[in-house]
């Protein structure tokens, strides 16, 4: 059952922010994820702010200099549908389309994409874990099938997000607003991983929410593509994926990207695995050079050795899709 | 002995029908046999059907109630002032208090009270509350005050019996002496054969989803308690609760017209009930009381855990020597059946003179299981489909010719072994191979690249599904030509109403529209055993039968008094009886002064005895293809083929409905299906829909092909048909893991074939070289 809140609609984003500085307040986009947590009791609220009226966040529109920007409140659906995004930035209209369910997908935003909150079933469970403000992180000893091989250090959670990998390597950038204005931060350093705070998994202050998303031009000649791997064939979280780019010229990759999904707390960027590739053409043995580098230094857990072969897997997969 | 296949659902025991008169075999049939939509589909899909979950009284308050979130701990205070106070709250119940002193036991051995001090697993009943809404039950029930003394627990049933595990009960944590069986001489057997393979499984236990979740609505009338339930059977229901609460058999009344799905776990009363009834007499007032998704996948049942060993050994040309069969399975807290019939199709599917089994059932801290679609033979088929599929492999056979080779007409494991009145399982091995192509598949040529496919098969058997006494239907014609059936029968999404709507139709010609059905109320239907077993069909059709033959044979008195004919001479031909050797002698239905005058005529019909000596049993093959991607560990089903021998095909929308629902629910306990219990805390850790993985559309074949090998089992029954609803589900995940076999050559002991587990086993390949 889900607690007591008071309910705000405010009509302008300003208004949304000056009611989100009461302590206990939290923001309701698609609420997919949020009425589960708060019937789950995973955190609880004393008010919503309900931000799915506020035109400021919505829309697709081309920005000035010839890149992207997608309103937060832009449903996954929407992404997934657009022929832009799709021909511009195939790694995020793959992500989308990868995510959850078609129902989900319809109402779920891309802002609570990116912001939802983990997975980890003991976070998620009645388990006081140290995300919750516990002492210890119950995957260390427990069943960790599905957490992390990167970055955990103190809490093994992966980030569950589809898109947020195809948009650290697309190099986007997040507008947030808050009481103090607003500010852009890059992609790779809007997701916390757990050994700088593990009580949250974003740079989002309180009172602080998510308004846009904004892509660069994307360079000539670069291709991209998300690929999943999960337990289900719908409506599951990545048990390891890889957002990948690749700019190519004169038969070379002249630049490229590989963010690894269901691998770490936050979008796990492998730069070792990228170099690898640079000045080398893409064909199978560069790939699995990669996705070789991709992998190395992951520290499993008892139960997800197998990620490190579902990752290597799904980079060169993803890499030769580019081919 | 009693028969297995005839106590697997509570009270099914047959009371001797004889002497009740059986009609003939039918011969050609118009009616029964072709693709009818459901009578109530649209009610169904529209949301005009009324179910248990559905209903809503005037006063009625809501029921919750608060459970345990220990797997083990003793209750030493339940405080349930504060509950009481807050708003809304009509009654806070719990183990002090004397309305709720009720005995509930879970097995006549082990005393144990409604909210019992010592709870045994995770969501165990501690105490429940009444309120206006549910949102203030649910409050006040998290408000209640409990002290637990936390105990320790055992959660892998592998480690139930180590000495160091705490024990569960008194008497430990085995329920009983192991069940052995042994026939023939299983070492000289062994000693005989050419090649042995001998092989360990697991297979982990799945949860019960039904869409309709678990529970109930209750009002007292006076002295009375209606309960409107969610379950399979409302007789069950009714015996328990009136038993518990120490009501005449009279003063309860179930009823249960529609319901939202069981698969054997809504085969029994539960707790909820007298909470529901409890809580209703001490306030007065009716209480809904419907448990959520998390309380459902704890406390309502599984299919059980199970470990297994199998020893097969055969001669060159394939002809089994013996085979040797040992399983482990966990009950959970309590007494559930956790080790029944594991090891029965290693008894009885293929001939074998040298046989020897031994079966453990377990206590383990988590929720008691209940029946789950074919109780221990998926997972047997699990274990003996994968060993015969591993011993093919070292004969260098077919694994089609090896199982045709093996095939029985004899049910071996029975005392005498008594024929079976029909075993279509040759015709389901070679029929099914021809369809899905078979020999050329396997005849292909074998990929080496990153993706590869694979072609499996498996075969079954289910130890019921033959249906029996005792059944009581009434089938009333009215003067218009139409027609009710009363039957007490559940119909759990099988399409049991229409079925047997189907049975009258055929009998009296009356239109399926014209035809009402009331069922599944003990206050106003007759007595019929739950709907579980697969046994529904063959039970209650040739009730329904019977009773619509002594409709007809009044009617065709009434028609041939009117027409100063012998009844012999007439026949019922749309809304008229005509007379056989002169069409223009007829009248029509609804212009019988006769029948006027007795305004009903009322048919009653009773479930005869089954053929002495002889066993019903329903057969299965099934194939398929699958491709594996080696990078990634995924795994798709691509097609599938599923080969059913259960006798007369009776409509065969439905049957392909069940055919296709229980290959599905084959593919989840094959790819994604595992209860997993944290072993840090014992506590389930993934009591949701997401974390639990049923299985999606995505996860099914687009291509799910039913072959109905439709043979009508004269011998049987009057209707010629056997169950279909549990075999259809027996050897799929077998069949998927030998597919995947097939591709990459790895076996896959233990499910789920997930990519966390196939791309362990693909790397340790790799290490062995």
């Amino acid at each position: 059952m889900l607690p007591n809140f008071s309910y705000v609609r405010p009509a302008t984003l300003a208004a949304a922010i000056e009611q989100l500085a009461a302590a206990g307040s939290r923001v309701h986009a698609g609420g997919t994820d949020l009425l589960g947590c708060l019937r789950d009791e995973v955190f609880g609220a004393d008010k919503l702010v309900a931000i799915g009226g506020l035109a400021e966040l919505k829309g697709i529109a081309p920005s000035a200099d010839g890149g992207l920007r997608i309103g937060a409140l832009v449903t996954l659906a929407e992404i997934a549908a657009s022929r832009e995004i799709a021909s511009r930035y195939p790694a995020l209209a793959q992500g989308a389309a990868a995510a959850a369910s078609p129902q989900l997908r319809n109402q779920g935003t891309l802002g609570g994409n990116l912001c939802q909150r983990p997975r980890c079933w003991y976070f998620r469970g009645q388990f006081h874990c140290a995300r919750k403000g516990g002492e210890k992180c119950f995957a260390v000893e427990g069943e960790n099938q599905f957490h992390c091989v990167f970055g955990g250090e103190v809490c093994f959670i992966v980030h569950p997000s589809d898109t947020a990998p195809a948009l650290v390597a697309l190099d986007a950038l997040f507008r947030i607003a808050g009481p103090g204005g607003s500010r852009l931060v890059p992609a790779a350093k809007f997701f916390v991983l757990p050994g700088v705070d593990y009580t949250r998994e974003n740079v989002l202050r309180p009172g602080e929410i998510l308004t846009d998303v904004v892509l660069p031009a994307p360079p000539p000649g670069a291709r991209g593509g998300y690929r999943k791997v999960r337990a289900r064939g719908a409506w599951d979280f990545a048990l390891g994926g890889a957002a990948v780019t690749a700019e190519i010229a004169a038969g070379q990759v002249k630049q490229a990207r590989i963010v690894l999904s269901g691998a770490a707390p936050a979008p796990w960027r492998v730069p070792e695995a990228e170099r690898t590739l640079v000045g080398s053409p893409l064909d199978a043995a560069s790939v699995a050079r990669a996705a070789e580098a991709a992998v190395r230094g992951a520290q499993p857990l008892s139960a997800n050795a197998y990620k490190v072969d579902l990752l290597r897997g799904v980079v060169e997969e993803a890499l030769l899709a580019l081919v | 002995m009693k028969d297995p296949g005839t106590t697997l659902v509570e009270g099914a025991l047959p009371p001797s029908a004889a002497g009740a008169e059986q009609p003939e075999p039918w011969g050609k049939t118009t009616v029964v046999g072709t693709r009818q939509p459901r009578i109530d589909g649209y009610d169904r899909v529209s949301g005009k059907a009324v179910y248990p979950s559905d209903v809503i009284l005037p006063d009625m308050l809501f029921g919750a109630i608060l459970r345990c979130p220990h797997p083990h701990a003793t209750v030493k205070k339940a405080v349930t002032a504060k509950a009481e106070a807050m708003p809304g709250v009509r009654a806070v119940i719990s183990g002090a208090s004397p309305a709720a002193d009720v005995d509930w036991h879970y097995d006549p051995k082990l005393a144990t009270k409604l909210f019992d001090p010592r709870c045994r697993f995770e969501g165990e009943a501690v105490a429940a509350v009444a309120a206006e809404t549910p949102q203030q039950a649910w409050d006040a029930a998290r408000a209640i005050e409990v002290e637990y003394e936390v105990l320790p627990f055992v959660a892998d049933e592998r480690r139930a019996l180590d000495p160091a595990a705490p024990r569960i009960h008194d008497g430990g944590n085995r329920f009983d002496e192991p069940d052995r069986y042994r026939r023939g001489d299983p070492d000289a057997g062994f000693a005989a054969a050419d090649k042995v393979v001998e092989l360990s499984f697991h297979t982990a236990a799945e949860l019960h989803t039904p869409m309709e979740l678990h529970g109930c609505v209750a009002r007292w009338d006076g002295a009375r308690l209606t309960l409107w339930e969610s379950t399979q059977g409302v007789y069950p229901v009714q015996q328990r609760v009136a038993a518990t609460l120490d009501l005449p058999l009279s003063s309860v009344r179930v009823i249960g017209h529609y319901m939202g799905g069981g698969f054997g776990s809504k085969l029994q009363a539960d707790k909820y009930d007298i909470v529901a009834a409890v809580l209703a007499k001490v306030t007065a007032r009716p209480v809904k009381l419907f448990l959520t998704r998390e309380e459902t996948l704890l406390c309502v049942g599984n299919r059980p855990p199970s470990t297994m060993r199998v020893r097969i050994g055969a001669k060159k040309d394939g002809t089994l020597t013996a085979v040797e069969f040992t399983g482990l399975g966990a009950s959970g807290a309590y007494p559930a059946g956790g080790a029944a019939l594991l090891d029965w199709l290693a008894r009885d599917l293929y001939a074998c003179p040298n046989v020897r089994c031994e079966t453990t059932d377990v206590a383990i801290n988590a929720g008691p299981a209940r029946p789950f679609r074919a109780p221990g033979h998926p997972q047997g088929a699990w274990a003996l489909e994968q060993a015969i599929d591993a011993l093919a492999e070292a004969l260098a056979i077919d694994p089609l010719e090896l199982r045709l080779k093996n095939l029985t007409t004899v049910s071996q494991t029975r005392p005498g072994a008594p024929p079976f009145t029909s075993t279509g399982l040759r015709r389901c091995l070679v029929e099914g191979a021809a369809a899905f192509g078979w020999a050329q598949a396997r005849g292909r040529a074998r990929s080496e690249g990153v993706v590869r496919r694979g072609v499996g098969m498996a075969a079954g058997m289910w130890v019921a599904g033959g249906g029996g006494p005792p059944s009581t239907v009434v089938v009333k014609l009215f003067a218009d030509g139409s027609a009710n059936l009363n039957m007490g029968a559940s119909d759990i999404g099988t399409g049991t109403r229409t079925v047997m709507a189907m049975v009258v139709a055929e009998e009296l010609g009356t239109p399926l529209d014209r035809i009402q059905v009331e069922n599944a109320d003990t206050g106003t239907t007759q007595y019929a055993t739950a709907s579980g077993g697969s046994k529904t069909v063959p039970t209650e059709a040739p009730a329904v039968r019977a009773a619509a033959l002594a409709v007809k044979r009044q009617l065709l008195a009434i028609a041939g008094d009117e027409l100063k004919l012998p009844p012999s001479e007439l026949r019922i031909e749309g809304d008229a009886v005509v007379s056989v050797r002169d069409p223009k002698l007829k009248r029509k239905i609804a212009e019988m002064q006769g029948f006027r005058r007795r305004g009903v005529l009322v048919g009653v019909g009773v479930r005869g005895p089954n053929p002495e000596g002889k066993v019903v049993n329903p057969f299965a093959a099934q194939f398929c293809e699958v491709e594996v991607n080696t990078r990634t560990g995924e795994v798709r089903v691509l097609r599938f083929l599923s080969a059913n021998e259960s006798g007369r095909v009776m409509n065969r929308l439905t049957y392909d409905s069940q055919v296709i629902g229980g290959v599905t629910m084959g593919i989840g306990l094959a790819l994604t299906e595992e209860r997993v219990l944290d072993r840090q805390t014992g506590k389930m850790a993934n009591r949701n829909w997401h974390d639990y993985k049923i299985p999606t559309a995505l996860d099914v074949p687009t291509e799910i092909v039913s072959l109905p090998i439709d043979a009508p089992d004269a011998e049987a029954n009057s209707a010629g048909a056997k169950g279909l609803g549990e075999p259809v589900t027996i050897p799929t995940a077998a069949a998927v893991a030998n597919a995947v076999h097939d591709a990459v050559g790895v076996r896959v002991t233990e499910s789920p074939i997930s990519p966390m587990r196939l791309l362990g086993l693909l790397a340790e390949r790799r290490k062995r070289g």
